[in-house]
Parts: structure tokens; C-alpha cells; sequence
């Protein structure tokens, strides 16, 4: 993997000269690969598919759904267990909040997960719909099969956790919640935002019911993800949003809705965005995501090493890289998060989030409740970038000493 | 404290670059915030303190530590200090416009004055005393007027003139000397025919007319002047103007004019120290009240 030529592909590299990327659990960055497939379809066919039969709506057609086939492949799925959604966030609050909850009403989860889970969660408890169960997790950020097995029970009917958090970039032990689910007769929903485009996701190996991902985590555009999910699960939903293209039949007294996941397409959809993410599924897998999610380790442990050395520092979650993507959450003694990213933009054009990462009871939960400055790295990061971002630490570090 | 600071300097960046506007509606949500005793959330006063820091960052590490440590204080300082120069900027700017000095009445060195190249502490004072005169020539302190007839901003300092002669009457020694401004039709045949009056012992009644019918003079010159001088009753004003016995004085006294360095009337020189402008005379008389309270 060269990550000299890799870095060729993204323009913002050469129209930002010395700008260090560490953001990329907020969104990453675009190559020149999406962009000029987002650039074909808006110039050459910019047609709606599935609706009109001439010739540039064909072609619309055709390449939406070859987009589909493309993400499909990427997480190991079927087609047809591919629906498209905004982002992450819509794909979790579509299982959620359409999920039917008649027989079992109980939702599981941790206070780990990105509010995306939560609220829609909270939302259905406050409205009667749904009980909660939480799993415990202590103040390492660690998902253990025993709190699963607590927390999970008959009275379950949906298990929504992450993949991997955005927090602390540790991974749920995926496969043994999705036993323990499936025992208990449960249905599992994953939040892949932060996992898919990090590491080899296979849908059907992992056992899950749905996945949610979103397009601009994994170097696509804004504005289009994917929920996957299993024919059979999807059987359990009722429609979300309705409209355009999700109904055979439509009388003034009964409507036949299509399967999913055309029943879940409502209105035209974001072609551009879904032919740009297909383009984005092509360009890591030809890379290789066993690469990337080797470099990413690799790359972990020298953030992880390069925060440590900094007197004061403080990181959260575990300190263990293997059990981590590349990716921390931290606070330096005496310096305001926000100070913190703001000023390695200043001084070293490194960019940072700092916050509560739309994960508050996560955060508190392991201490940092006042939140912390975020590094988030991608296949496109270097040594030679950690090693800036080590140097500007430790002049900051001194404000507070 | 910072966004009341940017608020202003974002404020006049905007109005010449779209660029600031941004940065601008921040800090007026900022101000509009804390000023109705809410918390800013905007994040400006936190991107302007990293952003400070890291430059100074850049020059003093162990500065930058202090200067950390110590923000809320520097912030409160500066913003307190920007709006003191605001205020004394302000204030510059309105003795400027009205004085001709930012220190107002009172005269001295004015930066303004410096930046458009006007200064009156760079003037000199003449070498003589010649012109028409008033007053006790034995007194401590001479007033020169370098004026113009036709000019509007002689005629307004004319009534502060006026006052001032009466206040202090024999306690100085006053000198008008003719500048006529080429820029002014009829100048120097005013000043020729101010003096045929003075010839005549009427030149401050005639002084008079001169200013009450300026444009009168300005726009019909000689038949304006002599019919000022039928008013009067003088009997040799006519062969005094025909002549034009008084045009060499008139011409070195300007010429000294110029080499004063006059840029504008009137000019007052009180014991050497140069006034400008249409409240020349105000200026003057605060001056002479202090050289004569000493």
C-alpha cells in the first residue's frame, strides 16, 4: 500500500499544502476517482432511474443500480438487501422507529453509541412504543458478552449497537452479540459508520440483521448511505418514508407497497451520491481493506504512543491499540478541548474535532463529560503526519504546565 | 470580551470585503448573546483566543504560557484599551473636522495633522510684524492674521476675531496680513482695497463689508469694493485702488505667507504658535488666556 500515491488521488492535498487530516470519523476525504464519477453523471447523464425509459434515464438506471451491486459486494450482501438511505443516521432511525414491536417491545444498547442510536431509541420509549435495556460498559469503553448476555433477554426485540464507536474507535464484539441476540430471538442492528469503512465487513458472515453506513465516512460523497438488512428482517418494518417508486399499486382505497428495499426508496433518489459512493466501494476495495485496516493499526499505535508521551495527556477508552481503529479521543491537562483543535489548526494546520462527538452518556460515561479533542486517521494519514501532530501536542501541552 | 473587539474591526472589514461578513454575523450573534446575558455559543471568542495564543506561540512559548494563564485578563485589558482608543480616536476626529487640531482648542501636535500633511506646529512664525495693525504694540503677546477676504473660512473665524479684540484689547498687539488665495476671484483687489480704507481710517468698517458681502466681492470685484468705499465716505479711494500703491506690500506679505508654510486660512499665530482653520480665533483665544494666566 503507498500511501505517497494514494494521497495523489485527493485534490485537497494539492490545493491545501500541509494540511493534516485528522478528522476523518467526522467525514473523510474525497479522491479524484468519486468526484469524477459524481462529475460523469451530472454531466453526461443526468437522468432519474427506474421511472423514464430514454436513453439517459437507462443509463441512470443502469449505473444506480451498478452502485448498489458495488456496495453490495463490499459488505458481502445481496442487492437486493441494499437500501439506500441519506446517511447513517436515517438507516438507524428507519429500523428503529419502523420496527414492529407488538409481540416484544424491548430495545437493547449501550450508553456508548452515538446519539443516532440513542434518540431514536428514546423516542420510541417516550412514546410508549418501546422499553430500553442497557448494556453496561465500564469506564474503558469495553463491550464485554457477559453485559451483553445480561442486558439481552426474551423480552428483546432489537439489539442496536456499534460496530465501532466514534468515541474511542473500539469495536463491539459483533458476532457474540449477535448470538446472544439471535438466542434470545432478537433482531440486530448495527451502526457501521465508523466500522465499514475501516475493515473487512461481511455482512453475512457477521450474522447481523441490518447494517447502517453512511457514504462520506468511507471517501463518498454527503447526503447518501445504506441500509443493508436481511430479505427476512426487512419484513419486520413497517414503510417509513413513503412516496414515489415504493408502491406497485396505488388505489384510493389499498396500496401495495414493493419489497424492500424499493419500498424503502422514497422519491428520487441521490444518483450522484450513490454512483459516488459505488466509486468509493471500487476505489478501497482495490486498495484493499485488509491493507487499510493494517495500515490503520499501525497508524493507532503511534497516535496512541505520540498522545501518551504528552505529559498530562489523558486518552479514552483502552489504551490497547490492536482494539482500536485509528482513532482517539483525549484531553491534555489545563488546555481546553476546543483550544486544543483549534490551535493545532493554527499552528499546524491539523485538523481535529473536539466536542462530545454526538455521544454525551458515552462520554460521560468514561469521564469526559466536559468532552475531548478527537484524532481520527484514514488510509491517506502518515508517520510523518503524527509526528507534526506529536510536536504541536507538546508545545500545547506547555500552556497547561 | 473578544467578540465586542471583533464586532467593530470585523464591522469595518466587512464593509470592504465580503470574506469578513461571516465572521462578522458571528461576533454580532456573540454580542447580541452576552449582551441579553446569555452564554456565546458562537465558538469566535474561543477560536480568537487559540488563535492568538498560537501566534504568540510562535515568537515566546513561555510568553504564550503566560498569556494563557492569564486570558481573561489580557482580553478584558485590550478590549477595555480598544475602546478608550476608539472613543479618543472619535473624539480626534470631531476636534479635526471642527479645529483643524485633534487636541481641539488646545492646540499642539495631532497626528491627523501629520497624516494629510497639515501641520501646524511644522509652521513658522513670520519675521516682522508688518500688515495692519491694532492694539498696544508694547504688549507681551502678538496675534498675526495671515486671512483672505474672499475666503469662507476667514469670514467664519471674522466674529471669533471680532471677540477676541474686544476681550483682550490692549493686552496684545494684533497684525492682519493680507494672504489672498489665488483660488478666490477678486483676492488681492480686496486686500488693495482694504488697505485704501485703512489709508482713510475706516479699514475695520470696511473689513466689515468685505466679509458681510464676500460673494458680492468675489463675483463683481471692482464695482463691489468702490461701492463699499461711497458707503464709507472715502474721498481717495479711487486713485489709492487705481493706483495700486499697496500691491508690493501685498505681494511680500503673502510671499512671507509662503514662506511660513501656509497651507490655509485663516492662520493665527499666537507668540509664534500657528491656529488654522475657521476656529483659528477660538484656539488663539484659549491660547492667549494662558499666556496670560502665567
Amino acid at each position: 500500500m503507498d500511501i505517497q500515491k494514494i494521497r495523489q488521488d485527493f485534490p485537497i492535498f494539492q490545493k491545501r499544502q500541509g494540511l493534516v487530516y485528522f478528522d476523518s470519523a467526522c467525514t473523510t476525504l474525497k479522491p479524484r476517482q468519486v468526484l469524477e464519477a459524481q462529475r460523469a453523471y451530472n454531466e453526461e447523464y443526468s437522468g432519474c432511474a427506474g421511472r423514464s425509459a430514454h436513453a439517459i434515464a437507462r443509463q441512470t438506471s443502469d449505473a444506480f443500480e451498478a452502485a448498489r451491486e458495488k456496495v453490495a459486494k463490499f459488505v458481502n450482501a445481496k442487492p437486493e438487501s441494499v437500501a439506500w438511505t441519506r446517511n447513517t443516521t436515517e438507516g438507524l432511525n428507519l429500523v428503529i422507529r419502523s420496527l414492529d414491536y407488538s409481540k416484544r417491545n424491548k430495545i437493547v444498547t449501550t450508553k456508548l453509541e452515538h446519539h443516532s442510536v440513542l434518540l431514536p431509541i428514546f423516542e420510541q420509549r417516550r412514546r410508549g412504543i418501546a422499553t430500553t435495556g442497557i448494556i453496561e460498559t465500564g469506564k474503558d469503553g469495553v463491550v464485554t458478552e457477559e453485559a451483553c448476555a445480561k442486558a439481552i433477554d426474551r423480552d428483546t426485540a432489537l439489539v442496536a449497537i456499534h460496530h465501532t464507536t466514534n468515541t474511542t474507535g473500539m469495536r463491539s464484539p459483533i458476532e457474540k452479540i449477535v448470538k446472544i441476540a439471535h438466542d434470545n430471538g432478537a433482531l440486530v442492528l448495527i451502526d457501521g459508520a465508523q466500522g465499514v469503512p475501516h475493515s473487512k465487513f461481511d455482512f453475512q458472515k457477521s450474522g447481523a440483521d441490518f447494517i447502517a453506513f453512511s457514504g462520506h465516512k468511507m471517501l463518498g460523497p454527503t447526503g447518501v448511505g445504506c441500509l443493508v438488512g436481511k430479505p427476512e428482517a426487512f419484513e419486520n418494518l413497517d414503510t417509513f418514508i413513503v412516496g414515489g417508486e415504493t408502491i406497485e399499486t396505488v388505489e384510493m382505497d389499498k396500496v401495495v407497497f414493493m419489497k424492500a428495499p424499493k419500498r424503502f426508496e422514497a422519491g428520487i433518489q441521490n444518483y450522484s451520491g450513490a454512483i459516488g459512493l459505488g466509486a468509493a466501494c471500487d476505489y478501497l476495495s482495490k486498495i484493499g481493506m485488509g491493507d487499510i485496516e493494517a495500515h490503520e493499526r499501525k497508524m493507532a499505535a503511534e497516535l496512541i504512543g505520540a498522545i501518551s508521551s504528552i505529559p498530562g495527556s489523558q486518552i479514552y477508552g483502552t489504551p490497547d491499540p490492536a482494539k482500536r481503529c485509528g482513532l482517539a479521543s483525549f484531553n491534555l491537562k489545563g488546555v481546553d478541548k476546543h483550544q486544543v483543535a483549534l490551535m493545532c489548526d493554527s499552528m499546524s494546520k491539523i485538523a481535529l474535532r473536539s466536542g462530545l462527538f454526538c455521544a454525551q452518556p458515552g462520554m460521560e460515561s468514561m469521564g469526559a463529560g466536559k468532552g475531548a479533542v478527537r484524532a481520527s486517521l484514514y488510509l491517506y494519514n502518515t508517520p510523518e503526519e503524527i509526528k507534526v501532530f506529536k510536536d504541536t501536542l507538546e508545545k500545547i501541552a506547555k500552556l497547561g504546565s | 470580551m473578544l467578540c465586542y473587539v471583533a464586532l467593530i474591526v470585523l464591522g469595518i472589514m466587512s464593509l470592504f470585503s465580503a470574506k469578513y461578513r461571516p465572521l462578522f454575523k458571528r461576533a454580532l450573534k456573540c454580542v447580541f448573546l452576552k449582551a441579553t446575558l446569555r452564554p456565546c455559543d458562537t465558538g469566535l471568542d474561543e477560536e480568537l483566543k487559540a488563535q492568538s495564543i498560537a501566534g504568540i506561540m510562535k515568537i515566546s512559548p513561555k510568553a504564550a504560557s503566560f498569556v494563557n494563564r492569564h486570558f481573561q485578563i489580557f482580553s478584558t485589558l485590550f478590549t477595555i484599551t480598544f475602546f478608550l482608543s476608539m472613543i479618543f480616536t472619535a473624539q480626534g476626529l470631531y476636534n479635526f473636522y471642527l479645529y483643524g487640531n485633534c487636541n481641539g482648542l488646545e492646540g499642539g501636535f495631532c497626528i491627523y495633522s501629520g497624516i494629510i500633511g497639515n501641520n501646524p506646529s511644522l509652521l513658522k512664525p513670520p519675521a516682522d510684524l508688518q500688515g495692519i495693525t491694532y492694539g498696544n504694540q508694547s504688549a507681551n503677546i502678538t496675534v498675526v492674521e495671515f486671512g483672505c477676504y474672499v475666503c469662507p473660512y476667514t469670514r467664519a473665524a471674522e466674529s471669533d476675531i471680532k471677540s477676541l479684540l474686544a476681550k483682550y484689547n490692549n493686552t496684545i498687539y494684533f497684525v492682519y496680513k493680507p494672504f489672498p488665495l489665488p483660488g478666490h476671484n477678486n483676492s488681492k483687489e480686496a486686500a488693495l482695497a482694504a488697505y485704501c480704507a485703512n489709508e482713510e481710517g475706516k479699514y475695520w468698517e470696511y473689513r466689515a463689508l468685505l466679509f458681510d458681502n464676500q460673494q458680492d466681492v468675489e463675483a463683481n470685484g471692482t464695482a463691489a469694493l468702490t461701492g463699499f468705499a461711497s458707503r464709507l465716505g472715502l474721498v481717495n479711494f479711487t486713485a489709492c485702488y487705481s493706483s495700486g500703491k499697496y500691491m508690493p506690500e501685498i505681494q511680500k506679505l503673502a510671499e512671507q505667507g509662503v514662506s511660513c508654510g501656509l497651507y490655509g486660512t485663516p492662520t493665527i499665530f499666537v507668540n509664534g504658535q500657528a491656529f488654522v482653520g475657521e476656529n483659528a480665533a477660538k484656539q488663539a483665544d484659549t491660547r492667549i488666556g494662558q499666556l496670560l494666566s502665567k
